[in-house]
C-alpha cells in the first residue's frame, strides 16, 4: 500500500514537472503503418555499428539509462525499433538522433551488445547523406576510397591559384601595391589576398551547402507530430536559441555521461580551441580589410601578442582535446564507441590541421623557407578540407545537433528540458528512476 | 516353515538415552513370546553386518530391528528369504518427542507391537510366473522420429523389435523436412534431418523387423504376454486385412503429432497464398523454393503467424515449443532463397528454450528477418495477388501492415493419442441409450454422447483392456503418465509413450525420449520375467491375490483399479492380469468383501497391526490418533520431521500405506471400535496436478472418506473424527501443526464414546 502511493504522489510530481506527450510516434490518421523494410538501409546501419544491431529484443534498458530519454516516449528503444525493421525514412525525420551526445551509457548496458548509441551515430552519418546538397559530396566524404580526390582537389585548386596567381591579380588590379604590403601579402609566393579570396569563395560555397541542408532538415523536423507535442510551441525561438546554446556551451547533457568520463572534456577543449582559433582568424581577415584599422593593425603579430597568445592556446586546446579523443577511440572502443571511417575522417582532419599549423609556425619563427611554405600550403589543404566539406562530414553535427537542441526546446521536448538535470548538475536521480519505469514500455 | 522370530533394538542414536530399552525387550519377550531379543549399538556399518550375523547363526527367518527408518537401509541389505520390519524408532519417536518420558516410552512400545504383529502375519513372498513364458521382444508403434530411435536403441541393448508403421514409408514428420533446427553446438546452423540414415540403420538391422501400411489391429494380454494382431492400413493389400499375429513382451508408443486446426479467423483454406508451416515445409522439400500457391510466382517475401493454432484457447491452449523454432527455420528458408527477400514473424510469445536462444539470435541478426509481437488481426488480398497483413500491438507501438507474397500459419501439435476412457464411456452410453432401464440413465448417456464425440473411431492400440482400448489421456490429449516424477510411464504397465505423442517436442527431443522409453519397455520385460513390479514399486514381489469364491462381481476394482490391471467376463468377474499390475493396492482399498490381499500386506496385517496398539481408557486422558500415511511422500515427510527435531504429538500412532487408495475403510471402523479416538489420513496431491505415485489413490481415498463419514454418524460418533489432508514430501513442516490441532478438536469434542469397550 505505501509503496503504491509513494509511485502515485511521484508520478504526480512529475506531471507538474513535465508536459505529458499525447502522440508519440508521427501521425498515421489511425491508419496502420504500412512497412516495407530498406534492406540496404540496414545492411548500411550494420556496416557502420561495428556489430551487427539485429540482436536488440526491445527489452528498454537503453531507455532507462539515457538521460535525455522522455519519460514517455522511450528514446533510442523506438529508433533501436525502427532500425531493426529498416524504416529509414522515418529515422531520417527523427530529430531525437541528433539530441543524443553518443556517450554510449546504453551501448554499454545493453544486454544483447546490440550498440544502440552506435546506431544512432550510424544513423547521423546517415543523415548528413540524406539532407546534403549536393548529396553525392557527402558520399564521397563518407568513403575511404575517396580521400585521394578529396585531398588532391583542394591541392590542386590551390596550386592552380597560386599558379594563376599574377594573371588573377592583373585582372583585378590588385597587382604591387597589394604584393607589397605586409598587410595583404604573407609572401610573394602564397599572399594573403589570395588566401582569403580563395577561403571566402569556397566558404560561400560551403554556407550555401549548409543553409540548403539545414533548410531540408528544419522543413522535415517542423512537421507536425515529430517533437510529439500537439498544440504549438510555448515559448519564443530566441529563447529557444538562447538555452539550448548555453546547454552547448557547458556541454551540461554531455557531461552526464558515465560510459567515458573524458569525453566530455575531450570535447571542451576541442570545442573551446576551436572558437578560439576562429575568433583570432575572423579578425586577422577582418581586421586586414578594414579601412578603419588598416594601419594600426599588425601583422605578423608578435609572439606575446594577446591575440597571438589566444590563438596558441587554442591551438593546444583542439591539440590536447584531438589527442584525448584519439586516444579514447583507440584505446577503449566500447565504452568511447565504435569509432567508423566517418569519425576517424573527421577526428584525423581536425589532429592534422592542428599539426600542420603548429608546424607552419614553428618554422616560421625558425625562419626556414621554403620548408614554410610547403608545409603552409598543406595545413592550407586540410583547413579546406575541415572548413569546406563541413556539411558532409562528421562536422555537420554543428548545423545539425545546434538545430535539433534548439528546435527540442522551442518545442518543449520532455527530456531535453533541464529537469533530468538537478540544481547541482547531478543527474537527478528520481527522474532518471522514472525513466527507468516508464522509458522501458512503449505506449 | 516354521517362524523363527527375532527382536533387535538399537540402543545408540540416542534411543537408549531416551527410552527404557529393557522395557522394550519385555514387550517382545513377554507379549509376543519371542525368544530371540538382542540389543545392538547400531544397525549400519558393523552393526548392520552382526545382525546379519545373529540371522544367519540364530535361523531367523522374520526380523524386527528397532532402530533407524527403513529408509535408511541399503539395497540389498538382508538376506532375502528373511522377512525384516525395520522400526524407525529414531527419527519418529526419538527424535521429535521428549526423552524418557511415559508418553514417548509407551509410542515406541506401541510400534514395537505393530510391527512384530505385522511380520507375525506376514507370508514368504512367491514372485508371479505366468505358466507360459514371459516374451522379451518389443512393439514399437509409430515409425518417426521418435520410433526408429526407440527401435535402434532396443535393438542394440539386444532385444527383438517389431516396428509398425500405419504410412507406406518410414520417416514421419522429419522425412517432409527440408533441414532441421539446429542439434548440436553452436546451436546457430540448420541441418540435414538424418533420417535417412536412420531408416538405413533400422532396415539394416536384423533384429528390427518392421511393417509399413499396417496398424494395430488388436493387442491383448499383459505385459510379457501381449498378443498382437496387425492389420492392413491400404497401400496394396484391402483394408482390415490381418498382416501378422505374434507375441511381444512391451509396447512403446511412438505414434507423433498432427498439426492442428489454424485459427478460424485467419482465411486459411479460403485464400490460396495463406498455408500452414507443414505444408511450406513439404513446398521446400519437394519443389526446393517457396512459391505463391495462386500463381506459382517466387515468394519474395513472407509473413508467419505463431500461434496460429493455437488461439482457441478452449481446444489448445498449450505451447507446442517448437513451432517458433519452426517458424525461424523457415524464415531462413526465405532468406537463403533470395538475398534481397524478407520474412516477418509475429508472435505472441518467442520461445526458443535453452541453446535454441543461439539459433533464435541467428535468424535475429540476418538483415532481412523481422520479428515482432503482434496480434494479427487482418489477413486481405493486396493489389499485387499477395496479401496485406495487419497487426496490432507490436513492439513497433503502433498498427502496422506489411506486404507479402505468402502467409503461413505455424500451426501447434496434436498428439496422436486416443484417450481410452473416454472411447470406454462413450461405448457404454451407446449401450444404456439401446438397453438402459431408466430415462434419467438414457439422458446422463445422451449428454456423455456429445460430450464426448470427437472420440468416436479414434482408436490406436486396439487394447483389449477393461477400460478402454488405448491409454487413459491427460487435459490435453497427451497420454496420462506421472511427467513430473517419472517421465514415459504411462497408467498401463508395459506401455510406454514417447516423442511428440507425449509431449510437443522436437527431433531433437524425440531422440532423447525414445531411447529413455525403450529402456523404460526392457526394465519392465525385464522386471516382468522375474515376477516383479516395475517402478514405482519397482522389484515388489508380491502380487494381489483375489479369493474368487466370495467375489460378489461388484466391479469396483475393475472400475477403480488405476492401471487397468483387471479385465471382467460378461457377469462382471474380475480377471487379473497380474503382470499388468502396480501393486499399489487399490483394489485391496476397493473392495468391499476384503477378499483382495498381498502376502505382506493385507486388510487383516493393516488391521490387526491398528489394534496391537494399547489404547489406555478415557480416565488416562491419554488420546490415541491413528495416522494412516502414505509411503511415498507422508510417511517420508514423517521422518523429515525428526531429522528436522520438530515436535511430534505422544499421542499419534503410524501406520505406513502403499496408497492411500489402498485403504480400506474397515480399518476405520476397526480403529473406532478399538477405542481411537480420531483417523488421520494423509496421502499425495490429488486434482489435475496430482503428485499420487498411482494416479488415482488419494482422489479414490478422498471420495471413500465420504462414505466412512456416513458409517460414523450410523456408529453416532462425530464424523470430524476421520480428517483427510494432501501433503508434499517437503511440507514435512506442516505436520506439528496437523498434530496438535486435530488433538485440540478431540480435546473439545471428547474421547472415543467406545473407549474400553
Amino acid at each position: 500500500m505505501v509503496t503504491a502511493e509513494k509511485t502515485e504522489s511521484e508520478q504526480l510530481q512529475l506531471g507538474e514537472q513535465e508536459s505529458p506527450q499525447t502522440k508519440p510516434v508521427p501521425s498515421t490518421n489511425g491508419r496502420p503503418v504500412v512497412i516495407d523494410p530498406d534492406l540496404d538501409f540496414i545492411r548500411s546501419l550494420s556496416r557502420q555499428s561495428r556489430e551487427s544491431y539485429k540482436k536488440c529484443f526491445q527489452c528498454g534498458t537503453c531507455s532507462a539509462t539515457c538521460p535525455i530519454s522522455p519519460d514517455t516516449n522511450p528514446f533510442p528503444r523506438k529508433e533501436m525499433a525502427w532500425a531493426l525493421w529498416g524504416m529509414r525514412d522515418r529515422l531520417l525525420e527523427d530529430p531525437d538522433v541528433w539530441l543524443c551526445h553518443h556517450c554510449n551509457d546504453c551501448s554499454v548496458r545493453c544486454p544483447r551488445s546490440g550498440r544502440p548509441g552506435d546506431v544512432l551515430a550510424a544513423v547521423r552519418r546517415e543523415c548528413v547523406i540524406h539532407y546534403a546538397a549536393p548529396r553525392f559530396l557527402a558520399r564521397w566524404v563518407s568513403q575511404p576510397r575517396f580521400v585521394p580526390l578529396l585531398l588532391g582537389l583542394p591541392a590542386v585548386l590551390l596550386g592552380l591559384a597560386i599558379v594563376l596567381r599574377d594573371p588573377i591579380a592583373n585582372a583585378l588590379g590588385l597587382a604591387a601595391p597589394l604584393g607589397e604590403s605586409i598587410v595583404y601579402s604573407y609572401s610573394p609566393w602564397l599572399p594573403h589576398w589570395l588566401i582569403n579570396g580563395f577561403f571566402g569563395l569556397f566558404t560561400l560555397f560551403a554556407l550555401a551547402a549548409a543553409i540548403v541542408g539545414l533548410v531540408r532538415f528544419i522543413r522535415v523536423i517542423k512537421a507536425p507530430g515529430v517533437w510529439g507535442a500537439t498544440g504549438p510551441p510555448t515559448r519564443s525561438f530566441m529563447s529557444s536559441a538562447w538555452t539550448a546554446i548555453k546547454q552547448i556551451f557547458t556541454h551540461d547533457k554531455f557531461t552526464s555521461c558515465t560510459a567515458e568520463h573524458s569525453r566530455p572534456l575531450s570535447h571542451l577543449l576541442v570545442f573551446f580551441g576551436f572558437i578560439a582559433l576562429s575568433v583570432v582568424t575572423f579578425w586577422v581577415i577582418t581586421g586586414r580589410v578594414n579601412p578603419l584599422l588598416r594601419d594600426a593593425f599588425v601583422y605578423p603579430f608578435s609572439f606575446l601578442s594577446p591575440w597571438k597568445l589566444l590563438a596558441n592556446i587554442g591551438g593546444a586546446a583542439v591539440f590536447v582535446g584531438c589527442v584525448m579523443m584519439l586516444r579514447q577511440r583507440l584505446r577503449n572502443r566500447d565504452n568511447a564507441g565504435g569509432s567508423t571511417y566517418f569519425d576517424w575522417a573527421f577526428v584525423w582532419t581536425l589532429f592534422a590541421v592542428v599539426v600542420s599549423g603548429f608546424a607552419t609556425e614553428a618554422l616560421h619563427y625558425l625562419r626556414m623557407a621554403p620548408h614554410r611554405h610547403v608545409v603552409y600550403f598543406i595545413h592550407l589543404v586540410f583547413v579546406f578540407t575541415l572548413l569546406i566539406y563541413l556539411p558532409y562530414s562528421k562536422f555537420a553535427h554543428l548545423l545539425y545537433r545546434t538545430t535539433a537542441m534548439i528546435y527540442a526546446q522551442y518545442y518543449g521536448r520532455n527530456g531535453a528540458t533541464s529537469t533530468a538535470v538537478a540544481r547541482d548538475g547531478r543527474v537527478d536521480e528520481e527522474s532518471h528512476d522514472q525513466a527507468s519505469t516508464s522509458g522501458g514500455a512503449l505506449p | 516353515m516354521e517362524d523363527k522370530i527375532g527382536v533387535f533394538i538399537c540402543t545408540g542414536y540416542g534411543i537408549a538415552d531416551a527410552l527404557d530399552v529393557d522395557a522394550l525387550c519385555k514387550v517382545a519377550t513377554d507379549e509376543f513370546n519371542v525368544p530371540f531379543c538382542k540389543t545392538v549399538e547400531s544397525c549400519e556399518g558393523p552393526g548392520l553386518k552382526s545382525i546379519n550375523e545373529d540371522i544367519a547363526s540364530e535361523g531367523l527367518n522374520k526380523v524386527v530391528i528397532a532402530g533407524i527408518s527403513p529408509r535408511r537401509y541399503p539395497d540389498h541389505a538382508f538376506p532375502e528369504q528373511v522377512m525384516v520390519e525395520p522400526v524407525g524408532l529414531r527419527e519418529q519417536v526419538v527424535w521429535c518427542l521428549p526423552a524418557a518420558e511415559e508418553d514417548t516410552q509407551m509410542v515406541a512400545e506401541d510400534y514395537l507391537r505393530m510391527y512384530l504383529t505385522r511380520v507375525k502375519k506376514r507370508q514368504p513372498l512367491e514372485p508371479f510366473q505366468p505358466e507360459e513364458t514371459i516374451d522379451k521382444s518389443l512393439l514399437v508403434v509409430g515409425g518417426g522420429i521418435a520410433g526408429l530411435t526407440a527401435a535402434v536403441e532396443a535393438a542394440k541393448a539386444g532385444y527383438e523389435v517389431k516396428l509398425v508403421e500405419k504410412t507406406a514409408v518410414l520417416g514421419g514428420w522429419l522425412a517432409k523436412q527440408h533441414k532441421s533446427i539446429p542439434t548440436r553446438p553452436p546451436y546457430r546452423d540448420l541441418e540435414d534431418t538424418g533420417i535417412d540414415e536412420l531408416i538405413a540403420e533400422v532396415d539394416a538391422n536384423p533384429k528390427i523387423k518392421v511393417y509399413t501400411s499396417a496398424t494395430t489391429g488388436e493387442i491383448l494380454g499383459a505385459p510379457g504376454l501381449f498378443d498382437v494382431t496387425l492389420k492392413s492400413a491400404g497401400n496394396g493389400k484391402p483394408e482390415g486385412e490381418v498382416v501378422d499375429q505374434f507375441r511381444i513382451g512391451a509396447i512403446v508408443q511412438a505414434t507423433g503429432w498432427r498439426p492442428a486446426d489454424p485459427r478460424e479467423d485467419l482465411p486459411y483454406g479460403k485464400l490460396d497464398n495463406v498455408i500452414r508451416n507443414v505444408e511450406l515445409e513439404e513446398m521446400v522439400k519437394s519443389q526446393g523454393r517457396i512459391t505463391r500457391p495462386s500463381d506459382g510466382k517466387e515468394a519474395k517475401s513472407v509473413a508467419f503467424i505463431q500461434c496460429g493454432g493455437c488461439t482457441n484457447k478452449e481446444h489448445h491452449s498449450y505451447c507446442s515449443s517448437i513451432c517458433c523454432l519452426t517458424s525461424l527455420k523457415q524464415a531462413l528458408y526465405v532468406r537463403e532463397q533470395d538475398e534481397n527477400s524478407k520474412a516477418y514473424i509475429f508472435y505472441e510469445f518467442m520461445r526458443t528454450p535453452g541453446k535454441y536462444e543461439n539459433f533464435y539470435r541467428r535468424a535475429q541478426e540476418d538483415d532481412g528477418i523481422f520479428l515482432t509481437r503482434g496480434d494479427v488481426t487482418e489477413v486481405k488480398p493486396n493489389d499485387n495477388g499477395g496479401l496485406s497483413v495487419t497487426a496490432r500491438d507490436t513492439m513497433l507501438g503502433e498498427e502496422i501492415q506489411v506486404n507479402v507474397d505468402l502467409v503461413v500459419l505455424a500451426a501447434g501439435m496434436i498428439p496422436n493419442a486416443a484417450d481410452g476412457e473416454a472411447i470406454r464411456a462413450l461405448e457404454d452410453a451407446k449401450v444404456t441409450m439401446v438397453e438402459g432401464d431408466s430415462e434419467a440413465k438414457k439422458k446422463d448417456a445422451a449428454e456423455t454422447l456429445e460430450r464426448l464425440k470427437q472420440h468416436d473411431g479414434t482408436q490406436i492400440l486396439n487394447l483389449g483392456y477393461r477400460q478402454g482400448p488405448d491409454l487413459p489421456s491427460l487435459e490435453y490429449g497427451f497420454p496420462d503418465s506421472h511427467f513430473i516424477c517419472f517421465p514415459y510411464e504411462s497408467r498401463r504397465t508395459g506401455i510406454y509413450p514417447t516423442g511428440a505423442a507425449r509431449q510437443p517436442t522436437d527431433g531433437m527431443g524425440s531422440r532423447a525420449d525414445a531411447t529413455g522409453a525403450a529402456l523404460k519397455a526392457i526394465q519392465c520385460v525385464e522386471m516382468t520375467a522375474r515376477g516383479e513390479a516395475v517402478h514405482p514399486r519397482a522389484g515388489d514381489k508380491s502380487y494381489p491375490d483375489f479369493f474368487m469364491q466370495r467375489c460378489t462381481k461388484c466391479k469396483r476394482c475393475t472400475e477403480e483399479c488405476p492401471f487397468g490391471v483387471l479385465n471382467e467376463d460378461k457377469e462382471g468377474t474380475p480377471l487379473l492380469r497380474a503382470t499388468r499390475c502396480r501393486r499399489c493396492g487399490v483394489c485391496m482399498g476397493a473392495c468391499p468383501e476384503r477378499i483382495v490381499s498381498f502376502k505382506d500386506y493385507s486388510v487383516d496385517i493393516v488391521g490387526s497391526m491398528i489394534k496391537a496398539v494399547n489404547v489406555p481408557d478415557e480416565f488416562e486422558e491419554k488420546p490415541r490418533i491413528l495416522v494412516i500415511a502414505c509411503e511415498n511422500d507422508a510417511f517420508p515427510a514423517l521422518d523429515l520431521l525428526g531429522q528436522h527435531r520438530l515436535q511430534s504429538s505422544p499421542w499419534i500412532r503410524t501406520v505406513p500405506v502403499r496408497c492411500l487408495g489402498s485403504v480400506n475403510f474397515v480399518w476405520i471402523t476397526e480403529a473406532m471400535s478399538a477405542g481411537y479416538d480420531g483417523v488421520i489420513l494423509i496421502g499425495c496431491k490429488y486434482g489435475d496436478d496430482y503428485q499420487c505415485h498411482f494416479v488415482k489413490g488419494s482422489e479414490l481415498a478422498s471420495v471413500r472418506e465420504k462414505n466412512v463419514r456416513e458409517k460414523l454418524e450410523q456408529m453416532a460418533m462425530d464424523t470430524e473424527r476421520v480428517e483427510l489432508h494432501q501433503l508434499q514430501i517437503d511440507e514435512y513442516h506442516k505436520l506439528p501443526g496437523i498434530f496438535e490441532k486435530f488433538a485440540e478438536l478431540i480435546d473439545e469434542i471428547g474421547m472415543n464414546p467406545f473407549k474400553g469397550m
